[in-house]
């Protein structure tokens, strides 16, 4: 029997955030689009990521906002959790979302095939149904954009009953009185502080002496896990974790740090330790496609080495961002096009949705002066912002580093209220070049959170309005 | 215990211990042995108010008298202190870190900020001022304060 074959222009394998968003770019640019996915369009994002854990975020925010009421002039007598109505609402969400994508995917006619795809040559792949059904794909140029998996560090007991990676730790039946989290990343700590406001007792354990240890600005990683610390979190940095047992009902972690071995108890334990890239099992090795260690090499056009071939997103390594892999998915899309567009990273922000929020786009103080830059930065605090003060959520602060001298923005580091919001006015900046002074003489409504870049950006020449130094 | 020197400006009472020595700025400097322990003054956690975060710099940093020491933000402003010794930094208040309040609650003893091993006692004290010059130079401040 012979396998059917479908003809197109773009085949794209995996349907998340890099691969969806190349389908629709690809197909508002007249390609003929083939989107090849396993699950459900939205990928790890969508289904077991940034969605669902902003829905778990929002909601326990709320609840903890809701605690506060009598602060607001309010008056809420009973706020309690139901568990399974958030998790309706966190599942809802989902189908919505991926409901969505899927009605841009048909509205820009791209061919959605369900299935286990498998490049068998560089113009062709193979897609298994799952059930006995399978089909050749035949393409023009195909974009590989598979994602990524949780890592697994080889610690011993990590299957046991009761340890969850992050995809199981979204599913919440009942609070557990105790967490253990192991690894002090942006996926731990958001778990953290989720677990935290329904009411859990919670231990973070970090292997690098700080908390968020990549990419984050110094003062501010210090700054949150003081913040943690002061609202009874257990942080313990600097410290590798050797082996987890079940000690009668609860979990046993054991871990060293400078001063020996350590034994933590919890209830449960979520193992947060990163992603890897998913390359494995996709015929990658077998058409000679060249590869990073575990990620695809691609060059800054998002080129491969086989000359049909790009690949987009947490495949490629890097940051393992949806924002960056939709970046990623429209230049590959117009790059397969015909068009020769190269990638630009300078711009993508890191969000971070812990309590308060972190975000930071550009570069740290110290990135830019190992890069040799003269540097300025200046700070503002939200406590001297008046809609921070108003919200009550006035910890924080905005950190500007700035070329010194010309004022340009080189990066700008945030930790407080809606700074995943906030990140953005940045991230322009940095992209277009603009100075303090472009975002100083930038009228800011008042009211509003923004006026504390503003303020950071006045602080670039000593002339913030609303603090002052000594 | 130490004992003070009191004065009240307005209806603000501000105290200055008298067994150590003051930087016009509003440092203490307490010599322990060849160790100098370094704290603010009760006038300058009034006028900051209450201490939200302190960065000192790391144990192990080496001073000129005169160099940063520490960044303090408070609920007011943002205020920058410097060393009042020269030395190496060996010991930083580690209640500092959950608990800042100490500052504005017992500036002179529990809310001290850090030790340094002084390298040139003799020579720094010569720019230190005593209690008594402190509070007649901080009651000058103060009344400065109070007229903006």
């Amino acid at each position: 029997m012979s396998i059917p074959n479908q003809q197109t222009d773009i085949a794209i394998l995996g349907g998340g955030p890099g691969g969806y968003v190349a389908a629709l770019s690809a197909a508002q640019r007249g390609a003929r689009v083939t989107l090849i996915e396993k699950n459900q369009v939205g990928g790890t994002c969508l289904n077991v990521g940034c969605i669902p854990t902003k829905v778990l975020t929002t909601s326990t925010e709320l609840l903890l906002r809701c605690k506060r009421a009598s602060e607001f002039g309010l008056s809420i007598p009973q706020v309690g959790v139901d568990l399974p109505r958030l998790m309706n609402y966190k599942q809802s969400t989902v189908d919505q979302l991926v409901g969505g994508v899927e009605q841009l995917l048909k509205a820009q006619r791209v061919n959605l095939v369900r299935g286990e795809g498998r490049i068998i040559s560089p113009d062709r792949l193979l897609v298994d149904d799952g059930q006995g059904g399978k089909q050749e794909v035949s393409a023009k140029q195909i974009i590989l954009a598979p994602g990524s998996v949780t890592a697994e560090p080889p610690i011993p007991g990590r299957d046991l009953p009761g340890v969850v990676t992050s995809t199981g730790a979204l599913h919440i039946d009942a609070v557990p009185a105790s967490l253990i989290v192991i690894g002090g990343g942006v996926i731990g700590l958001e778990f953290a502080c989720i677990y935290e406001a329904l009411g859990s007792k919670v231990t973070i354990l970090e292997m690098a002496p700080s908390i968020l240890p990549v990419g984050t600005d110094e003062v501010i990683a210090k700054r949150l896990q003081i913040i943690l610390r002061r609202r009874g979190m257990l942080i313990h940095t600097g410290i590798t974790v050797e082996r987890i047992e079940r000690t009668g009902e609860s979990l046993q972690v054991s871990a060293t740090g400078a001063s020996g071995e350590q034994v933590f108890q919890g209830e449960r334990v979520l193992v947060a330790t990163g992603r890897w890239p998913n390359t494995q099992a996709m015929g990658f090795d077998e058409i000679g496609l060249q590869m990073n260690g575990r990620a695809i090499a691609v060059d800054d056009r998002l080129a491969t080495n086989l000359p049909s071939v790009l690949a987009v997103g947490d495949a490629v390594g890097g940051w393992m961002l949806a924002h960056k892999a939709m970046v990623d998915g429209r230049v590959a899309a117009e790059n397969a096009t015909g068009g020769k567009r190269r990638i630009d990273y300078r711009s993508v922000p890191n969000v971070i949705f812990t309590r308060p929020e972190v975000a930071s786009v550009g570069l740290t103080e110290a990135e830019a002066r190992s890069e040799g830059a003269e540097v300025k930065v200046s700070q503002f605090p939200f406590s001297a912002n008046p809609r921070a003060r108003i919200l009550g959520e006035t910890d924080g602060l905005v950190r500007l580093v700035c070329e010194a001298g010309s004022g340009r923005v080189l990066g700008a580091h945030l930790m407080g209220p809606h700074a995943t919001d906030l990140i953005a006015e940045a991230a322009l900046a940095v992209q277009t070049g603009a100075t303090a002074d472009d975002l100083a003489w930038t009228t800011h409504a008042h009211p509003t959170l923004p006026e504390a870049m503003l303020e950071a950006a006045l602080g670039f020449r000593d002339a913030a309005i609303h603090t002052h130094s000594r | 215990m130490s004992e003070y020197l009191e004065t009240t400006i307005d209806k603000f009472i501000f105290r200055v211990a008298t067994d150590r020595l003051y930087t016009p700025e509003g440092v203490w400097a307490l010599l322990e042995g060849n160790r100098v322990r370094i704290g603010l003054t009760d006038y300058q956690q009034q006028l900051n108010g209450d201490v939200a975060f302190v960065h000192l710099k790391p144990v192990g940093t080496k001073f000129a008298a005169g160099d940063e020491l520490a960044e303090m933000e408070t609920i007011k402003a943002t205020v920058s202190f410097f060393s009042p010794v020269s030395g190496t930094l060996i010991e930083v208040n580690p209640d500092l870190e959950l608990s800042p309040e100490v500052i504005n609650q017992d500036p002179y003893g529990k809310g001290w900020l850090a030790v340094i091993e002084s390298a040139r006692w003799e020579v720094d004290r010569a720019k230190l001022i005593d209690a008594k010059a402190y509070l007649e130079w901080m009651r000058s401040q103060a009344e400065q304060e109070l007229k903006k």
